[in-house]
């Protein structure tokens, strides 16, 4: 394509702008808003995450052996549960170290002279915190397994509010999209409308359909493209203020730094181009007939 | 050139605006298609350049069967006919200079091209003078000379009119004509459906004569109607 039919595109794209302003501004401010609902549900959930990783760093399970496991049973279980795919630390605590540790916590002289009642257990940390639940059960049916203890709960729940709030943002992103999506369309309905004149003529002077076509997608792909540039400025400046405000009050709550989601940004803008693309190509198609 | 052979075109709704046509325009020809409204003049000269398909029946331009054409092959069909037609269709916002450097720019013809042919082709249709002008500020007459400027401005093998003088007085629709034949005498083919009787008589071309879709006469230096 040669540069001034691409200059020539992009002039009519931008006087169909000027033209319709209402509808093109209303067309921007619908982009924006999907966008910035999707992107408060993506920040929400990417923060969830990285809070519940610091909570599953803390989440391990102990396995607890019974009495009857000799020595050279331990170092074989020992072997076993680390063979386990998603074990990343594996520590053994003999009966006495247990002791010992829980006279420290609760004062040596309550506890002289009793039978020591704790038994050996091993100490797992895994890799994944969606692990915790299946390493668990596997551990439990091994031989020579009492008991198979860990944060029992919180996890999978922490995990499923995690699971519902990305749900919930895709699911409202996709009805405001699809509603961006609408107004673009009619936008560009009217610009078609306004220039049916002009289409016809360009037809009937040899235009090739994409020829005709191509001012309206890019019509479309720019209210998109500001759509999302919008949302992008308002999401970065709203987070950058809750992030220092959380900072500055709550200070044990890590959250992620803004510069972490400047990635998503390319992704933001590619949606919004997607959107006006889409909104646009539908107008095309019924109301051109190229 | 162009050939039919055995068109008809029945418009959804069941009217036959056609009825088995058959006809050959040979290269550099000036033919009018001539009959009373409704004959189906209008719908011969869409046929021509597929705004139309028709119903039954093959038509060829320059030995290609455009009834059988893919529709992306259509742009290019068009680039080998200029088009004229009663109302001019130029855009309101641009210049005579810019409709017709426009016909150009939409074959993606370089700058260069454009501005070495778009004045000589408004100096053929004599609005050398009136490039810079808008359609609003011209009268009809040379409003259609830009129409015609700018269905010249490719080069087309064949141009087609369809009532070229049908919004212009007698004096100023006689130079239309001319510069039709002027251009038909350059060596492109020229085909005319048209009211005017003074103009047909006076020409001496071909006249093809519709009357309820049928091709009833077709006559080398023919007049409008031959009274019986
Ligand atoms: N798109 C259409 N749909 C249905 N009928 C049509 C359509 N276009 C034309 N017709 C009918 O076909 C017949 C031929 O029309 P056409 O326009 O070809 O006539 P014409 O000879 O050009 O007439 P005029 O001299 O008034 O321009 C007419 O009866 C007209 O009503
Ligand atoms: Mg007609």
């Amino acid at each position: 394509m040669r540069l001034r039919t691409f200059s020539y595109f992009f002039r009519e794209a931008f006087i169909s702008f000027a033209r319709n302003r209402w509808m093109s501004l209303a067309s921007i401010g619908a982009v924006a808003s999907a966008l910035i609902i999707f992107g408060s549900f993506l920040l929400i959930s990417v923060n969830f995450d990285h809070i519940l990783k610091d909570v599953e760093s803390q989440v391990e399970i102990t396995a607890y052996l019974k009495d009857s496991v000799d020595t050279g049973s331990i170092a074989r279980l020992n072997t076993e549960i680390s063979s386990i795919s998603g074990v990343k630390q594996i520590k053994f605590v003999s009966k006495e170290a247990a002791l010992e540790e829980f006279k420290q916590q609760v004062g040596k002289e309550l506890l002289e002279g009793i039978d020591n009642p704790l038994p050996n257990s091993f100490r797992i940390k895994v890799e994944k915190p969606q692990d915790v639940a299946r390493v668990a059960g596997e551990i439990q049916k091994l031989q020579g397994i009492e008991e198979v203890k860990y944060g029992k709960g919180v996890v999978e729940k922490l995990f499923k509010i995690i699971y519902w709030i990305r749900i919930l943002g895709v699911a409202i992103m996709a009805v405001f999209a699809a509603v961006s999506i609408f107004i673009i369309s009619n936008t560009i309905r009217l610009t078609v409308f306004a220039r049916r004149r002009e289409i016809n003529i360009m037809k009937y002077i040899g235009a090739t359909d994409w020829f005709v076509r191509w001012p309206f997608l890019l019509e479309g792909m720019m209210l998109g493209f500001i759509g999302s540039a919008i949302a992008i400025g308002i999401l970065a400046g709203g987070y950058s203020y809750l992030y220092n405000i959380v900072k500055l009050n709550v200070p044990m709550i890590s959250l992620i730094p803004i510069n972490e989601f400047y990635e998503y940004a390319l992704g933001f803008l590619a949606i919004g181009m997607f959107i006006g693309a889409f909104g646009s190509s539908f107008s095309i198609r019924r109301f051109l007939h190229v | 050139m162009i050939e039919t052979y055995g068109v008809t075109k029945i418009y959804p709704g069941g009217l036959v605006a056609l009825r088995d046509i058959n006809i050959k325009i040979s290269r550099g020809e000036f033919v009018f298609i001539v009959g009373p409204s409704g004959a189906g003049k209008s719908t011969f000269i869409k046929l021509l350049f597929r705004e139309e398909l028709p119903t039954r029946g093959q038509i060829f331009f320059n030995g290609k069967n455009i009834t059988r054409m893919k529709n992306r092959e259509v742009p290019l069909l068009r680039r080998r006919i200029g088009i004229v037609f009663q109302d001019f269709r130029l855009l309101p916002e641009k210049s005579a200079y810019e409709n017709v450097a426009f016909a150009m720019e939409v074959t993606e013809a370089s700058s260069r091209e454009i501005k070495k042919r778009v004045p000589y082709v408004l100096e053929k249709v004599g609005l050398a003078h009136k490039a810079s002008a808008k359609p609003s500020e011209l009268s009809g007459g040379e409003q259609q000379r830009v129409a015609l400027a700018r269905a010249l401005v490719n080069n087309p093998d064949v141009l087609v009119a369809d009532e070229p003088t049908g919004n212009l007085d007698p004096d100023t629709s006689w130079e239309i004509m001319k510069l039709l034949n002027d251009i038909n005498k350059r060596g492109t083919t020229v085909v005319v459906a048209t009211h005017a009787r003074e103009l047909v008589d006076g020409m001496r071309k071909r006249v093809l004569q519709l009357d309820k879709g049928v091709l009833v006469r077709d006559e080398e230096r023919g007049v409008y109607r031959n009274e019986a």
